[in-house]
């Protein structure tokens, strides 16, 4: 039987073959890898840590107490981000929450919370100045993605931020592939047209 | 504008904007995500585990496994003392009337077959059958037709029963 250090080198499916027989540690290494992709997603659709986090939280319990109706032959990042924007986006039309935060969240009382939820775009190569102009253009970007369309966001987040094919983001936001890439062609307008009082 | 203080083209603030969105930091959960995620996972279990938790659940709740027993009780007794009986008291008549069902349902179908074959003899449907050449075009053509309209009604009997596959998408503006 794998040990917690295999675990890490196995596939998703393996991982999950394994917590379908009932292995705790399968579980919390599904946790431990997708945890900060999900609730980046979610933070970032609804800009309230707190809130964020019991979504978040809500998509691994939903994900996790459903892995016998999970089908190995798709990728299994492409369904628990498909349950993390579906958690997200009901989210939101149940509220009709589409704030925007300038620095940090907008539940972020002191100094330390409003660092801890601002921006954390850095490049460790980077010169200190460039190091403060990519957090400010970073953080820019934050805000701008905070006032897109929610269907916009989840796609332009899973295109750039997490790296997947516009196949997998149709797969997975259950869209036409031409319906995605035209969100993100319109998304980056938007983000540019956004950005355009700040290019001088 | 860049260094040579020309203004930025749109191609590249493009770029500067995948970049940067590339470079965008992950926001991490509290410490504890995963042991509150666990709290509210359930974890399959062997078999004999989940019934005795089952068994315990039911004693934890002794009005509700009386109500179940007694329901149960209540359905054997009145099967064995009265449904049971009356079934044997009336065998004879009821294997008549079942006989008696088999028959006609079996003459109905012979009765079917032999009007089809009739109508076909009558109708010259079995000499037009008959006179058709395996090596002629019109064999062929019929049996392309059929195959095609076989699999056009398959196709649109999987495409109307499929389920609804449509996604609401919410259009929410800032």
């Amino acid at each position: 039987m794998p040990s917690g250090k295999d675990l890490r080198e196995l596939s998703d499916q393996e991982v999950v073959a394994l917590a379908r027989g009932g292995r705790e540690a399968a579980y919390r290494e599904l946790i431990h890898r997708y945890e900060r992709p999900v609730f980046s997603l979610i933070y970032r659709m609804v800009r309230d840590r707190a809130l964020a986090e019991d979504l978040a939280q809500d998509t691994f319990v939903k994900v996790l107490n459903a892995l016998d109706s999970y089908r190995p032959e798709y990728k299994f990042s492409s369904w628990i981000f498909k349950i993390a924007n579906n958690v997200g986006i009901d989210h939101l039309r149940r509220r009709e929450l589409d704030t925007l935060s300038l620095d940090g969240a907008p539940d972020a009382r002191t100094q330390d919370e409003i660092a801890a939820t601002a921006l954390q775009a850095v490049d460790r190569t980077e010169s200190p100045l460039a190091e403060l102009e990519s957090r400010e253009l970073g953080s820019l970007i934050e805000q701008a993605i905070a006032r897109l369309r929610p269907e916009y966001r989840s796609c332009i987040l899973l295109r750039h931020v997490e790296g997947r094919s516009y196949e997998e983001i149709a797969e997975t936001l259950d869209l036409p592939l031409g319906t995605v890439k035209t969100y993100i062609h319109r998304a980056r307008h938007e983000l540019r047209e956004y950005l355009e009082p700040y290019k001088e | 504008m860049d260094v040579t203080g020309k203004p930025l083209s749109e191609q590249q603030i493009d770029a500067i904007l995948v970049r940067a969105l590339a470079r965008l930091g992950e926001h991490a959960p509290s410490r504890s995500f995963a042991d509150r995620v666990m709290t509210r996972v359930a974890l399959p279990q062997p078999r004999p585990v989940v019934l005795y938790h089952r068994a315990r659940a039911w004693a934890a709740r002794p009005s509700h496994a009386l109500a179940l027993a007694g329901t149960y009780a209540v359905s054997a007794v009145v099967a064995l003392a009265v449904v049971v009986p009356w079934i044997m008291a009336r065998l004879p008549a009821i294997g008549f009337v079942t006989d008696w069902m088999v028959t006609k349902a079996g003459a109905l179908v012979r009765d079917g077959v032999v009007a089809v074959a009739e109508w076909s003899l009558a109708s010259g449907l079995t000499d037009a059958l008959r006179s058709l050449s395996v090596s002629g075009v019109g064999f062929w053509v019929a049996g392309v037709a059929l195959a095609c309209g076989y699999a056009g009604c398959a196709i649109g009997l999987h495409v109307l029963l499929r389920a609804p596959k449509a996604k609401e998408v919410v259009h929410v503006r800032a």
